[in-house]
């Protein structure tokens, strides 16, 4: 096949790799015969497979996390080539155009668990503290839902791709690192609270927002409304955002994030409005 | 609740909640509010006013003693709204600014240039003012504090009832005037017609990426209008030869004098240029200094 014309014999890989969380980061290279369509994940395969270096040392296999190998579940999402993407839809064809050499790094906003594999409990926690989802359990049939437009449908499904991989908030420059450590004589439980807090306290980042988007245009979601958008409007909500679009830029599902900042930044106005008027929620 | 019973427990590595903490959504619409009305408002009368300088230092004064005709209730004024609306602004905006990394080495996308040029705008900006309001208008019009803090330090060069020829002088105090001016104003004017479009995202005013399309395409005419409305003063007054600046104070001095007899105008020693006929401590003799002081 053309695509594969005139490709090296063999190409290096350069990972950014960490021991365990907290320990120092260090780069390690390896080489592998170039074979045609491979991805990034079977390339991790390879040299974890092989477990030596491009000078011949031996090392520990490198760690990564995937799921879907179909950019479906977000799982495997680091920084490639300095851009942050799925590493199973990353293809090895494609990111050799540019180059012999192919650089791994994890994402720089969530702490590093091992090597590529990161903690990316920060974004469920963002879903948590917005309620992205839509209460309907409970003990006896609640009948069938309000129906949805065809109109709110097609806004809604864009939406409800998102994979929480982390992408937008990768790139988002309001959206810094926190990486937490137990204190002495903390209890694992305490931790979790500590750790729940700070979270909440600092920025919740673009996905969280989308799906506030996405519920609230639910006729079901939309009964929780307010308590999404008070949510927002806690420290670390939607003010913090500054408008740089990055997110979009990024979103590997082609997410339409800013139009959800827009929309949400605007209801989030009205609300907060509303409640100071002491007047009721908007019945949609 | 969650925060007191962390706090029993002993584990509090960040401290309670601060001010700007628990008022962080209020206070950023607030900035950006601020940032619209008054002071965006503010630097497009400011610029349109200063512009007609260009045109005829005859309309600009005439414009200045509009504003001076409030007399002493300018400085409440003032303050109330255009320097501490700007100082809220302008902290506020530096406060958000630190503690946040650029990445658009990593990220090249223009809109995230847009983002970053928001941020660096905005401390030139804050540079620019506060060393601007004090070049101008000194900050205080106390006399103290003009004859020997401002004055030393080629600050209140701006006299308001010698508006043209003083701004005139003042803009051709050394050739770094015009250059600092023309950068500030390139940075203030991107600055806010930036902040006009990301506002419209705040606010929910354009949402969907059509519309935004066109937001940014009228951040574009507005910084067009305001960097060339800018410019036109800075040429304006930077090009005034020597006598035409005398001429146009001859005719300050002459407008003065009729709007103090009509009750316009309030007398104040301190609002003339210090070449003018008025200047403390000169006699009323129009014909007199003049031949002194025209060059
Ligand atoms: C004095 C120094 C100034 C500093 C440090 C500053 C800083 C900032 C910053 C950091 C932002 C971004 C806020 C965000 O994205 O959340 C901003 C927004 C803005 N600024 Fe300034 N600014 C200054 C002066 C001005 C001036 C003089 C004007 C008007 C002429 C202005 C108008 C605006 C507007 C309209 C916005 C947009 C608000 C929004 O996106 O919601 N700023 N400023
Ligand atoms: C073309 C460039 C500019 C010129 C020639 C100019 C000229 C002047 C003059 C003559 C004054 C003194 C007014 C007085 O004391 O009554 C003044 C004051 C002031 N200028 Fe500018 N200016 C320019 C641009 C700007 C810009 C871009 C800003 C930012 C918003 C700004 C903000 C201010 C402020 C806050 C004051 C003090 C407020 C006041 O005096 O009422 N200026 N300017
Ligand atoms: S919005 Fe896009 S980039 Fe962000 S988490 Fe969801 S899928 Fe990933
Ligand atoms: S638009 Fe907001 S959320 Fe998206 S990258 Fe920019 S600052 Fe982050
Ligand atoms: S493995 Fe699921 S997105 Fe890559």
């Amino acid at each position: 096949m053309i695509a594969h014309a005139n490709k090296p014999k063999t190409f290096f890989v350069k990972i950014l790799r960490q021991d365990a969380p907290g320990k120092p980061s260090y780069w390690e290279k390896f080489e592998l015969d170039y074979e045609p369509e491979l991805n990034v994940i079977s390339v991790l395969q390879k040299i974890a497979a092989k477990a030596t270096t491009a000078g011949g040392q031996k090392t520990t296999p490198v760690c990564w996390d995937c799921g879907c190998l179909e950019e479906v579940c977000g799982a495997c999402t680091m920084v490639i080539n300095n851009k942050v993407r799925q590493s199973c839809s990353a293809l090895v064809d494609k990111l050799l155009e540019d180059g012999r050499e192919i650089e791994l790094k994890p994402m720089s906003k969530f702490p590093v668990v091992r090597d590529l594999y990161v903690d990316r409990s920060r974004m469920f926690n963002a879903l948590k503290k917005v309620k992205a989802w839509i209460p309907v359990d409970g003990y006896y049939d609640l009948g069938p839902g309000p129906k949805q437009s065809r109109g709110d449908q097609e806004m809604a499904y864009p939406l409800s791709e998102c994979m929480t991989c982390g992408c937008c908030v990768e790139a988002c420059p309001q959206y810094s690192k926190i990486e937490l450590t137990p204190n002495v004589g903390e209890t694992p439980e305490e931790f979790e609270d500590r750790k729940v807090d700070t979270f909440n306290r600092n920025f919740v980042g673009a996905a969280a927002i989308s799906q506030v988007a996405l519920f609230n245009l639910n006729p079901t979601g939309k009964m929780n409304a307010g308590e999404r958008l008070d949510a927002l409007t806690e420290e670390g909500g939607i003010q913090v955002c500054g408008n740089a679009q990055n997110c979009v830029a990024v979103c590997p599902k082609k997410i339409p994030l800013t139009m959800s900042i827009g929309r949400i930044g605007r209801a989030v106005t009205f609300n907060t409005l509303r409640k100071w008027f002491d007047r009721p929620a908007k019945k949609h | 609740m969650r925060r007191q019973a962390r706090r029993w427990k002993g584990s509090v590595v960040s401290s309670a909640p601060s001010f700007l903490e628990r008022h962080e959504f209020l206070l950023r619409r607030l900035h950006s509010l601020a940032g619209l009305v008054p002071v965006g408002a503010y630097m497009m009368v400011h610029l349109a006013v200063n512009a007609s300088v260009f045109g005829s230092p005859r309309i600009f004064q005439r414009l200045v003693f509009h504003i001076h005709s409030l007399g002493p209730v300018l400085p409440l004024v003032e303050w109330t709204f255009i320097f501490l609306p700007i100082i809220f602004h302008g902290a506020f905006g530096l406060f958000i600014t630190t503690g946040v990394k650029p990445n658009i080495e990593a990220y090249p996308y223009n809109s995230n240039l847009r983002y970053t040029l928001q941020r660096a705008t905005g401390v030139i900006a804050f540079l620019f003012i506060f060393w601007h309001v004090f070049h101008m208008h000194g900050w205080f019009h106390n006399h103290f504090w003009v004859t020997y803090v401002a004055h030393p330090l080629m600050g209140a060069e701006f006299s308001p009832y010698n508006a043209g020829s003083s701004a005139a002088l003042a803009m051709q105090a050394s050739f770094l005037v015009p250059v600092l001016y023309t950068i500030g104003i390139l940075a203030v004017v991107f600055h806010f017609s930036n902040g006009l479009f990301t506002l419209g995202i705040t606010w929910g005013i354009w949402i969907s990426p059509t519309a935004q399309e066109r937001a940014k395409l009228l951040a574009n005419v507005v910084f067009v209008i305001f960097a060339v409305a800018g410019m036109a003063s800075i040429v304006g007054l930077y090009s005034m030869s020597q006598e035409k600046i005398a001429e146009v104070r001859a005719e300050e001095d002459e407008a003065y004098k009729v709007l103090v007899e009509t009750g316009d105008i309030v007398p104040n020693p301190e609002k003339h240029s210090p070449l003018s006929e008025y200047a403390p401590g000169k006699h009323s003799d129009a014909e007199e200094s003049d031949v002194e002081e025209g060059e």
